[in-house]
C-alpha cells in the first residue's frame, strides 16, 4: 500500500517538476483562462447584480474552465507518448498509481487555475458571493471531476490522432451532467437561492468516475 | 425454426401496432391532440430499447477487455450503432410529439437534453474508433469508453432527468413503473411494445455481427 | 365496427393502423431475406477457405 503511495506521489512529483521548468500547461490554462474571462466581462459588463447575472454568469464560469482544461489537460499523457517515457513509465509504475497521479497533477492545475480565475472574475464583473465556503466546494468538487474525467479520455486519446478535437468530443457528453451540477451549486453559492440538486449527485458523480477510471485505466495504458 | 421465431416477432410487433394505435386509450390529459399521444407506445419503447443496446455495448466491451476476441468488439460496434438508430427515433417521436402538444420542438427539459447528451457519447464513441488507425488499439480503447458507458448512460437515462431540474413540465417517464394510477391496457401495450422491440434489436444485432464475422473472414476489417 | 358508423378520427386512426403495418412487414421481410442471404453465404464460406 505505502508503494503504492509512493508511486502515485513520484509520477505526481515528476509531473510537477516538469510543469514548473517549462510551465506549458499553466500558462496554457492561464492565459486561456485569462483571456476568455477579460472578453466575456467585456461583452457582459458588470452584470452581477442583475436578475439574470447570477445564472449567466455561473455557467460561464464553468465554461471558461471547461475550455481551458481542454486547452491545457490532453497533454497528460502525450508529453510520454512524445518523449517516450511511456515505456519507462509501464514498468515503473502500477497502472493505478500512475493513474491517481496523473489525477492528482492534473487536480492541482486546475485548482490553481479556479483559484487565479475566479476572485479575478467575480471582480470583473462584480458578482457578489452569498456562501463563499458552499463556492470554494463546489469549485473543488467540480475540478476532481472534471480531472478525473480528462485523465482517463486523456489516455485514450493520446494514442490516437487528431487529440485536441478528440479530446473535446469524447469529454463533453461525460461532463455536461457535471457541469449542469457545478452551474446550479454555483449560481446557489453566489445568489443565495436554493438549486434543485444538492452536492451529494455531485460527489456521487465524481466518485463512479473514480472509480470507472481506475478500474478502466489499467486496459487503457497497456496494450 | 429461425423463421418460425421471427414470423411469432412479426405477429408480436403486429398486435402492438393494433393494440397502441387501436385497442389501448390515448393517454389523459393531452388536449393538442389525445389521439396524437399514441405517439408514446413507440417513443417509450424506442428509448428503452435504446439503452439496452447501449447496455449490450458496455458488457460486450468489457467481454472484449477480458478476452481480446474481435467478435466481441464487432457485436459492441453494431450494438453502439442500434443503440443511436433507436435513440434517434425515440428523441424525434419524442421532438414530433412536443411540437404537436406544446408547440416546440425543443423544451429544455431534463430528460430531452440527457437522451441528446447520451446519443453524442455514443456518437463519440464511433468518432474514436475513426480516429485511431491500429485494428488492435482502435478495439481496446473504444470497448474502454463504452465501458465507462456503462456507468454514463445509466446515469443520463435515469438519474440525471430526476436530478436536474423537477421545475420543469412533466414529461412520461420511461420507467412505467412510477406511474401508479396507470391504465392497465396502456400499460400492457408499453411492456409489450418494449419487449417485442428489444427483441427486433437482438435480431438485427446477430445479423449485423454475422455480416461482420463474413467481413473479417474475408479480410474486409471494417 | 361497421363502416357507417366510423367517425373521422377513426379513419384516419386506421389508415394510420395500415400504414405502420405495411411498414413493419416491409422492414421484417427486408430483415428475413438478409438472413437468408448471410445464411447462404456463411455455408458457402468453410467449402471455400481453408484459412482460420
Amino acid at each position: 500500500m505505502s508503494s503504492w503511495l509512493a508511486e502515485a506521489a513520484a509520477v505526481f512529483a515528476k509531473d510537477w517538476r516538469a510543469e514548473l521548468r517549462t510551465r506549458f500547461a499553466l500558462n496554457t490554462l492561464g492565459l486561456f483562462a485569462v483571456t476568455t474571462l477579460v472578453v466575456v466581462s467585456l461583452a457582459l459588463g458588470p452584470i452581477g447584480g442583475s436578475p439574470n447575472g447570477p445564472s449567466v454568469l455561473s455557467a460561464v464560469l464553468w465554461l471558461i474552465l471547461l475550455f481551458a482544461a481542454t486547452a491545457g489537460l490532453p497533454r497528460l499523457f502525450v508529453a510520454e507518448e512524445e518523449t517516450h517515457t511511456a515505456t519507462a513509465l509501464r514498468l515503473a509504475a502500477t497502472p493505478s498509481a500512475l493513474f491517481t497521479g496523473k489525477l492528482a497533477y492534473g487536480l492541482v492545475l486546475l485548482l490553481a487555475l479556479e483559484a487565479i480565475t475566479t476572485p479575478l472574475y467575480l471582480a470583473m464583473v462584480q458578482l457578489p458571493v452569498a456562501s463563499p465556503g458552499l463556492l470554494v466546494t463546489v469549485l473543488a468538487a467540480g475540478a476532481v471531476g472534471l480531472a478525473a474525467a480528462s485523465t482517463l479520455v486523456a489516455v485514450m486519446v493520446a494514442q490516437a490522432r487528431a487529440r485536441g478535437t478528440l479530446f473535446a468530443v469524447l469529454l463533453f457528453p461525460v461532463l455536461v451532467p457535471l457541469l449542469v451540477m457545478a452551474v446550479a451549486l454555483t449560481r446557489q453559492a453566489v445568489s443565495g437561492e436554493p438549486a434543485n440538486v444538492g452536492l451529494l449527485p455531485l460527489v456521487l458523480y465524481d466518485a463512479s468516475v473514480i472509480v470507472a477510471g481506475l478500474m478502466l485505466f489499467p486496459a487503457m495504458w497497456n496494450p | 425454426m429461425k423463421t418460425l421465431l421471427a414470423w411469432i416477432l412479426w405477429l408480436w410487433i403486429a398486435l402492438v401496432i393494433v393494440g397502441a394505435l387501436w385497442w389501448a386509450p390515448p393517454l389523459p390529459g393531452f388536449q393538442a391532440g389525445p389521439d396524437s399521444s399514441r405517439i408514446v407506445y413507440f417513443h417509450v419503447p424506442m428509448a428503452w430499447t435504446s439503452f439496452v443496446a447501449f447496455l449490450a455495448a458496455g458488457v460486450f466491451s468489457a467481454l472484449y477487455l477480458k478476452r481480446r476476441e474481435p467478435r466481441r468488439d464487432a457485436a459492441a460496434t453494431a450494438a453502439v450503432q442500434l443503440g443511436l438508430a433507436f435513440g434517434l427515433l425515440a428523441l424525434v417521436s419524442g421532438m414530433i410529439w412536443a411540437k404537436i402538444e406544446w408547440g416546440e420542438f425543443w423544451n429544455f427539459d431534463p430528460r430531452q437534453t440527457t437522451i441528446v447528451l447520451a446519443l453524442l457519447f455514443y456518437t463519440a464513441y464511433l468518432v474514436l474508433r475513426l480516429a485511431v488507425a491500429d485494428h488492435e488499439t482502435r478495439r481496446r480503447l473504444a470497448a474502454g469508453y463504452a465501458v465507462f458507458g456503462l456507468v454514463v448512460a445509466p446515469f443520463l437515462f435515469f438519474v440525471a432527468p430526476r436530478v436536474l431540474g423537477a421545475s420543469l413540465h412533466p414529461e412520461p417517464v420511461i420507467n412505467a413503473e412510477r406511474e401508479l394510477k396507470m391504465d392497465p391496457a396502456v400499460l400492457w401495450v408499453l411492456l409489450s411494445g418494449s419487449a417485442a422491440f428489444t427483441a427486433l434489436f437482438f435480431w438485427m444485432h446477430s445479423l449485423q455481427c454475422r455480416l461482420a464475422a463474413i467481413a473479417r473472414r474475408n479480410g474486409l476489417e471494417a | 365496427m361497421d363502416p357507417s358508423t366510423l367517425d373521422g378520427g377513426e379513419i384516419a386512426r386506421l389508415c394510420i393502423l395500415a400504414v405502420n403495418l405495411i411498414i413493419w412487414t416491409g422492414l421484417f421481410l427486408y430483415l428475413l431475406r438478409l438472413s437468408k442471404k448471410v445464411r447462404a453465404v456463411e455455408q458457402a464460406a468453410p467449402e471455400a477457405d481453408h484459412e482460420p
